[in-house]
C-alpha cells in the first residue's frame, strides 16, 4: 500500500517538478519568457524548453499562424471621383512576438483594429490614383504589391508581417449600379432588336429570292413554250401552203364551202334570193 | 532533482518487457527495482518496516501500478486510416508524418498525433450556399461582380480541394493558417473577381467559361501555396454564370430574339420551298402544253392537207361535176339546218319586214345550245387557224379536250 502510494506520489512529484521547470512550444505558437515581468527571451523554436518556476519566470504563448483581418465594405473615391465600395482582407502573422505583445498586448482583435486604419489609408491613396476600370480589371495585382510593401513598415511596428492584402469586392454605389443595370438592359434590347431585324432581313431576302426564282422559271418556261408553239405554227403553215398551193382556186372554193358549213347553224336565219345559183332549178325545172 | 534518475530507471523495465511475462516476473522485477530504490535512499527505515508487514497489499499495489503504466504505454498506439496522414509532434515540435496502418508514438504528454485526411475532397461554394435538398440559395453579395466592360455578372462557383498528399503538406495544413477553409473562401472570392474583372461580360458568359475556370484555379493555388496552406485545389467549377437577376428578363429576351431570328428564316425557307418547286411544276406544264400544241397543230395541218390533196386529186379528174356536187352538198347541209326565208321578188321594191331584233334576242341562248359544229365542218381550215389567237389558259383545255 505504502509503496504504491510512494510510487504514485513519486510520479506526481516528478510531473509537478517537470511542469514547473519546462514548457513546450507548439509548431503553431510563439512564446515569450518573462522574468519578473521583463521579457527575457522570445524566439523559441517548437519543442521543450527550460524555465524557472513561476515567480521567477513566466511564459506567454501566442498564435503564430496566419491570421486574417477582414474589413467591412467602405467607400473609396476613385480618380474619376466615383465612390466605390470596397472590402478586402489582410493576411498577417506574428513576426516579432515581443513587439506584438508590447504594442497590441498580443491580442489578435486589437491587432486587427490597429491594422485596419493603416491599410485603409494606404488603399485610399491607391484608389484615388486610379479609375474604376483599372481597379476592377488591370491593376489588382499592382495594388496588391504596392499595398503589401507600403504597409509592411507599419505592420512591423506592431510586430506583424503582412503576408497578403487582397481586394475582394469592388462595388459601385447603389444608384450607379442601377444605371449599370439599365444600361445593360438597353444593350440587350439593342442586341435583341438586331437579331430580330436580321431575322426579318434574311427572311425577306429568302422570300424575294424564291419569288424571283418562281417568276423567272415561269417566264423562261413561257419563252420556251412560245417558241415551241411558233415552231408548230410555222410548220403547219408550211404544210398548208405546200398543199393548198397546188390549186389555189380550188382551195378557195373548198375552203369557202367549209366556212359556210361552219358559219351557219340552226339558229341562223338566212334571207335568200330565189335567183341564186342554188335555187336555179327551184323555179325552172328544165 | 535526484528523483528524476531512479524514475527514469523504473520506466525502462516496464516499457521494455510488456505484459506477456506475467505477474510473478514483473512482481520480482518491481521488487528488485524497489529494493535498489530503498538502498539508494538508505535512511528511510520506517518505510521498510511497513513494506515487510504488508507484503500482500504491496504486491497488489505494484500490479495496479504496472497495469496503469502498461495502459499508459499502450495509449501511444494509434491507427491511421487509408488516405490519412498522422502528424506527430513531440512537446509541440513536429517530428514526423506517419503513413496508414498501426503506429505508436510516445504516450501523451510527450508526443501527440494529429490525423489529417489527405484524400477526402472538400467542397466550398462561393456565390451561393448549398442548402441541401431544398436547393441552392443565392448569395447575391458574393455572386455579383463587375466585369471589365463594367457590367455585372452573377457567378456561382464550387471549389473542390483537399489537403495535398505531398510530404509536409499535412504539417502545413495543421500549422500555418488559422482557418484554412475560410481563407480559401476569401482567396477564391478575390481571385474570381480578379479574373472576371479582367474579362468582358460576353466572354465570361459564353466561350470564356473554361478559361475563366482555369485562371481562377491557377490563381487560388498560387495564393494558397504562398500561404503554405498545404491545400491542393482539385477542381474549380463554374456552377452558373449568368446575368444578374435585375436584367435577367432582358437577357432572356435576347435568347428569344435569337430564336425569333431563326424562326423567321425557317418560315421564309418554308415559303421558298413551297413556291419554287411549284413554279418549276408550272413551267414544266407550260412546256408540255406548248409541245402538245405544236404537235397537235402540225398533225392537224398534215391531216387537213392530206384530205385536201386527196380531194384535189379527184377534183382534177372531173372539175365541173365535183365542183357542183360539193357546192350543192354544202348548201344542202347549210340551208338544211338554218331558218330559211326565201324571197322571190324580182326587182321588187316591196318593203320587207323582218323581226331582226327578236331574232337577235334569241341568239345568245341558242348559241350556247348549238356549240357542236356541223359534223362535216369540224376539220375545216378555219378552225385550224383559230387556236393561234386563243389565250394560253384556254389552250390547255383545248389540248386536253382532244
Amino acid at each position: 500500500m505504502t509503496t504504491f502510494n510512494k510510487i504514485i506520489i513519486g510520479i506526481a512529484a516528478l510531473w509537478l517538478i517537470g511542469a514547473m521547470f519546462v514548457f513546450s512550444v507548439n509548431e503553431t505558437e510563439k512564446a515569450i519568457k518573462f522574468k519578473f515581468g521583463k521579457i527575457v527571451e522570445y524566439d523559441f523554436t517548437p519543442g521543450l524548453h527550460f524555465k524557472w518556476p513561476y515567480p521567477f519566470n513566466d511564459i506567454k504563448k501566442f498564435d503564430g499562424r496566419i491570421q486574417t483581418m477582414v474589413s467591412k465594405p467602405e467607400g473609396f473615391l476613385t480618380a474619376e471621383k466615383k465612390n466605390v465600395f470596397v472590402d478586402f482582407f489582410v493576411k498577417w502573422r506574428v513576426d516579432d512576438v515581443s513587439s506584438f505583445y508590447q504594442r497590441v498586448a498580443g491580442d489578435v482583435y486589437q491587432a486587427n483594429n490597429r491594422l485596419d486604419p493603416i491599410i485603409k489609408d494606404a488603399f485610399r491613396g491607391e484608389f484615388a490614383r486610379r479609375d474604376i476600370k483599372q481597379l476592377v480589371s488591370t491593376d489588382r495585382k499592382a495594388i496588391r504589391d504596392i499595398m503589401i510593401s507600403n504597409s509592411q513598415a507599419s505592420a512591423k511596428n506592431l510586430g506583424l508581417k503582412i503576408i497578403d492584402i487582397q481586394v475582394m469586392r469592388i462595388d459601385l454605389p447603389p444608384e450607379v449600379s442601377t444605371s449599370v443595370f439599365r444600361r445593360m438592359e438597353a444593350e440587350r434590347e439593342r442586341i435583341a432588336r438586331e437579331f430580330r431585324s436580321q431575322g426579318s432581313e434574311a427572311a425577306e431576302k429568302i422570300r424575294a429570292d424564291a419569288d424571283r426564282q418562281s417568276v423567272v422559271t415561269k417566264a423562261n418556261a413561257f419563252k420556251d413554250a412560245e417558241k415551241l408553239r411558233g415552231e408548230g405554227d410555222a410548220k403547219s403553215s408550211e404544210i398548208y401552203a405546200k398543199a393548198f398551193g397546188a390549186d389555189p382556186e380550188f382551195y378557195n372554193f373548198y375552203r369557202s364551202l367549209n366556212a359556210y358549213k361552219k358559219t351557219f347553224n340552226k339558229s341562223s336565219t338566212l334571207v335568200l334570193d330565189a335567183d341564186s345559183e342554188f335555187f336555179r332549178y327551184f323555179k325552172h325545172q328544165k | 532533482m535526484s528523483w528524476n534518475e531512479p524514475g527514469g530507471d523504473n520506466k525502462d523495465p516496464w516499457s521494455g518487457r510488456g505484459e506477456q511475462k506475467g505477474p510473478p516476473d514483473l512482481d520480482e522485477a518491481i521488487r528488485k527495482a524497489l529494493d535498489k530504490l530503498s538502498n539508494l535512499f538508505g535512511g528511510s527505515g520506517g518505510g521498510d518496516g511497513q513494506e515487510s508487514t504488508g507484503g500482500q497489499g504491496k504486491n497488489l499495489g505494484l500490479i495496479a501500478v504496472g497495469a496503469v503504466a502498461a495502459i499508459w504505454v499502450a495509449s501511444g498506439t494509434y491507427k491511421v486510416d487509408a488516405g490519412n496522414i498522422g502528424v506527430v509532434t513531440r512537446f509541440g515540435k513536429y517530428v514526423e508524418e506517419t503513413n496508414p496502418g498501426l503506429n505508436w508514438h510516445l504516450p501523451i504528454p510527450i508526443e501527440r498525433v494529429d490525423i489529417v485526411n489527405v484524400e477526402q475532397n472538400r467542397t466550398l461554394a462561393v456565390g451561393f450556399s448549398n442548402v441541401g435538398e431544398a436547393g441552392d440559395r443565392s448569395e447575391p453579395k458574393e455572386a455579383l461582380m463587375l466585369t471589365r466592360d463594367e457590367n455585372y455578372v452573377d457567378v456561382r462557383l464550387v471549389v473542390q480541394y483537399k489537403v495535398s498528399n505531398l510530404s509536409n503538406s499535412a504539417k502545413k495544413f495543421l500549422f500555418n493558417v488559422v482557418d484554412p477553409a475560410t481563407t480559401l473562401k476569401q482567396v477564391t472570392e478575390s481571385a474570381e473577381r480578379g479574373v472576371i474583372g479582367s474579362s468582358d461580360m460576353d466572354f465570361v458568359l459564353t466561350e470564356g467559361r473554361n478559361e475563366v475556370v482555369a485562371q481562377v484555379k491557377k490563381e487560388i493555388q498560387e495564393v494558397m501555396d504562398r500561404y503554405e496552406s498545404g491545400i491542393e485545389i482539385t477542381s474549380v467549377n463554374l456552377q452558373d454564370v449568368q446575368a444578374p437577376e435585375q436584367v435577367q428578363a432582358a437577357f432572356q429576351d435576347v435568347i428569344k430574339a435569337r430564336e425569333d431570328k431563326q424562326r423567321l428564316i425557317n418560315e421564309s425557307e418554308a415559303y421558298s420551298n413551297d413556291i419554287v418547286p411549284k413554279a418549276r411544276g408550272a413551267a414544266a406544264r407550260m412546256l408540255q402544253e406548248a409541245e402538245g400544241y405544236k404537235e397537235r397543230v402540225i398533225a392537224q395541218a398534215e391531216g387537213e392537207t392530206n384530205r385536201f390533196s386527196r380531194m384535189l386529186g379527184e377534183y382534177l379528174k372531173q372539175p365541173d361535176v365535183t365542183r357542183k356536187r360539193l357546192y350543192i352538198d354544202t348548201m344542202e347541209s347549210v340551208l338544211g339546218e338554218s331558218n330559211l326565208v326565201l324571197i322571190d321578188a324580182k326587182g321588187g321594191n316591196n318593203i320587207l319586214y323582218l323581226p331582226l331584233d327578236k331574232m337577235a334576242q334569241k341568239l345568245p341562248e341558242i348559241e350556247t345550245q348549238s356549240v357542236t359544229p356541223p359534223a362535216k365542218a369540224e376539220s375545216s381550215p378555219a378552225e385550224a387557224e383559230e387556236p393561234i389567237t386563243v389565250r394560253p389558259t384556254s389552250r390547255g383545255r383545248d389540248v386536253r379536250g382532244r
